[in-house]
């Protein structure tokens, strides 16, 4: 077994391959990085955020990034290249996809259904929620019943206490946020210690990132992970079938690694690149391309913020990021909208000084004698609504090979295409406006605003359609590739849909139903002569 | 000057000296960010952390005008961007390191602070989940989603890991 990229669901396929006894071989381009590299304790932290820390490849610019041209893009992509991929800088915001999600074709008349169901994953959700150490508080009206992560909720703050008494008030949903961030010491791994840092690495161990919750058991298992290894085309034998992978090391040296099943999780990017970088005589416009699908329905997730300030001192540098509180109560198709689908709301502190001074989302930077009156009044007496939903797929909205631009070992690197749809842009303007009403309900003396967040492509969904018809789509209900038996895709390449949830949770959800797929039928699994 | 890829001079500091102040003057119990050494020794806390800062931070100092520090600034952002934004970054980096600064803002910097989960939230103390509860789900039903049963009941949370159910009457931390 070949997996292409040590990310969350390399990470999940990984250490339960491993643990079924197979052979696996990992190829990651990127490195394995200690707790004591990230940069929470330094005084100079949100400096060094900004750059060796930054979640843009392009601004980043290491030798294990590749570069993306987004050019044409309304929002610029975000990833992280290593053990552990994109989980190191996420925010552990982990929130499952809610059933409606799953049929949007027939509930709501537009893109398609999935060919799997809420109910498919739930399984594998509450394993999931088990490995990656999933904390909240169970019961949430949101989600159709059993909904009980498996350890306590996290500490919402007073910002957010402030916003959910005016929720009670207005009678809006709200709930603690479900984080995969340890609220207690288990598995090894420390508690949170509100470091209010998890964007740019937990320096605790507390947020999950599969470095530490699956690849170093994968490994004890036997799986062997190779660090600085770019993977740069997939190969097939004559017989249509996956022989493994080329790839290149640092040192320029190319190398192949053979397989009988290859298994990419090298992220809705990642992966649709490589798909197009292994084209071949037999498959012209890339492997797996006969639908033309590999590439299309890039969706990201356009983002806003509404910002509160308050007049009290809130500390809000200090906690956990991914969620204080969460509110669906317009997430849910309503026919007097002007759009389909909704949004999530996801309540957020507002960061150090530095980001006081030079909003890297709502407000406006102040000079002068004001430049202290601003200070005052913005560093920690704010919260932030991030809101973002449901993204609906664009076949024009795709990633291509860049006919310039390379990476560090002379590759093809991605070209995104993107822009914010139209049913996004009303749905955001929407919710912006009821996010204000939240926020002065709760108290805030003034509001700002970012109605599009530009760094904000997080979640990088699509560009591998999963269905049920080969003729138009890419995988089918298991990951598995149509036109490739033995090659698989896992990760969030293959949502028909984005949801309007943050795709982590369901993206190894999926991952792990995969293995255990490949697992159970193990003895049926073609392979390459 | 020890950092960076492209020193910055005593002219250029200079010049860094009058823009900072301009920026952040002194004013409302503040230093000036001169005073704290924005173009001194925290110059170099700030190119010691980013030398990548240091050749678009002395391009942007070779175009601004410290007189004109609104037009200049404008100007700047629009012909060279990174050399904009690096000069603010230096500016203000320099300055909300410092210690004095942090502490006259009360700003403790990015600490560890534990997490007491055995504590009864005040959300529940409050009653604010129990509304929610009796307001039932608000999940869009589909057919294969399991009934529409309200949450009724809900997982304990207890430090040690000794998961029970518990009542609506519990969670609201009544007897």
């Amino acid at each position: 077994m070949l997996i292409v990229g040590a990310g969350a669901s390399g990470g999940v396929v990984a250490r339960r391959l491993a643990a079924a006894g197979f052979g696996v071989v990992c190829l990651e381009q990127g490195d394995w990085h200690a707790l004591d590299e990230f940069p929470a304790p330094r005084p100079e932290f949100e400096l060094l955020a900004r750059k060796q820390w930054a979640h843009s490849p392009n601004d980043r610019a290491l030798p294990e990034d590749y570069p993306v041209n987004e050019d044409d893009s309304d929002i610029a992509t975000l990833m992280f290249n290593g053990v552990g991929g994109s989980l190191i800088l996420y925010a552990g915001d982990w929130s499952r996809l809610h059933p409606s999600d799953f049929c949007v074709r027939t509930q709501d008349g537009v893109a398609d259904d999935w060919p799997i169901s809420y109910e498919d994953l739930r399984p594998y959700y509450e394993q999931t929620d088990v490995e990656f150490g999933a904390s909240g508080l169970g019961g949430d009206p949101a989600y159709p019943p059993p909904f009980e992560p498996p350890y306590p909720p996290l500490p919402i703050g007073a910002g957010a206490l402030k916003v959910a008494r005016a929720h009670t008030r207005l009678g809006w949903h709200w709930w603690p946020g479900t984080n995969s961030v340890l609220s207690v010491h288990a598995a090894g791994r420390r508690a949170c210690a509100q470091w209010g840092t998890c964007l740019w690495g937990c320096p605790e161990g507390a947020k999950a990132s599969t470095d530490h919750t699956h690849w170093k058991q994968a490994i004890a298992d036997g799986a062997e992970l190779v660090c600085g290894a770019r993977v740069s085309r997939v190969l097939v034998g004559r017989d249509g079938l996956a022989t493994g992978v080329e790839y290149v090391t640092r040192d320029g040296q190319e190398h192949v690694q053979e397989a009988g099943v290859v298994v990419l999780a090298a992220n809705a990017i990642g992966t649709a690149r490589l798909l197009l970088l292994s084209a071949g005589p037999g498959h012209p416009d890339g492997l797996c391309n006969g639908s033309g699908m590999v590439g299309r329905r890039l969706m990201v997730h356009p983002f806003a913020n509404v910002l509160g300030l308050f007049d009290e001192q809130l500390r809000s540098w200090n906690g956990h990021i991914g969620s204080k509180i969460v509110s669906y109560e317009f997430y849910e198709s309503d026919e007097r909208r002007d759009f389909v689908r909704g949004a999530k709301w996801s309540l957020a502190p507002t960061g150090g000084p530095i980001n006081a001074a030079l909003p890297t989302r709502a407000g406006k930077a102040t000079w002068g004698a004001d430049h202290h009156l601003h200070m005052r009044e913005y560093l920690g007496r704010g919260v932030s609504w991030g809101i973002f939903g449901e993204d609906l797929p664009d076949p024009e909205n795709r990633v291509t090979l860049d006919p310039q631009l390379t990476d560090s070992s002379g590759i093809a690197a991605p070209k995104v295409t993107y822009r914010v749809g139209d049913n996004s842009r009303r749905c955001l303007d929407f919710q912006i406006e009821r996010a204000k009403e939240s926020l002065l309900e709760a108290g805030a003396y003034k509001i700002e605003e970012e109605r599009l967040m530009r760094h904000s492509g997080w979640h990088l969904i699509g560009t591998a359609l999963m269905g049920d018809d080969p003729d138009r789509s890419v995988v089918d209900g298991l990951g598995r590739a149509h036109e490739v038996e033995n090659l698989y895709i896992v990760d969030g390449s293959v949502f028909p849909t984005s949801g309007g949830v943050n795709p982590t949770s369901t993206i190894v959800a999926f991952a792990a139903r995969t293995a255990d797929h490949l697992i159970r039928t193990r003895d049926r699994q073609k392979v390459a002569a | 000057m020890s950092h960076g890829a492209a020193p910055i001079g005593d002219p250029q500091r200079d010049r860094l000296r009058v823009f900072a102040d301009v920026l952040i003057p002194s004013a409302h119990d503040m230093p000036a960010a001169s005073e704290v050494g924005v173009a001194d020794r925290q110059l170099d806390v700030v190119l010691g952390a980013r030398p990548d800062l240091a050749e678009p931070l002395a391009r942007a100092l070779a175009r601004v005008d410290p007189g004109d520090h609104e037009g200049s600034l404008a100007r700047l952002r629009d012909a060279d961007p990174a050399a904009h934004d690096a000069l603010l970054l230096t500016v203000v980096g320099g300055y909300y390191i410092h210690r004095d600064v942090r502490r006259r803002l009360g700003y403790t910097g990015q600490v560890p602070v534990e997490v007491r989960p055995e504590i009864i939230p005040d959300y529940v103390d409050e009653g604010l989940v129990e509304p929610l509860l009796a307001r039932g789900p608000i999940y869009r039903q589909v057919p294969d989603a399991g009934g529409l049963t309200s949450g009724s009941s809900i997982l304990d949370h207890s430090s040690d890991r000794s998961a029970r159910r518990m009542s609506s009457d519990e969670l609201q931390g009544r007897p």
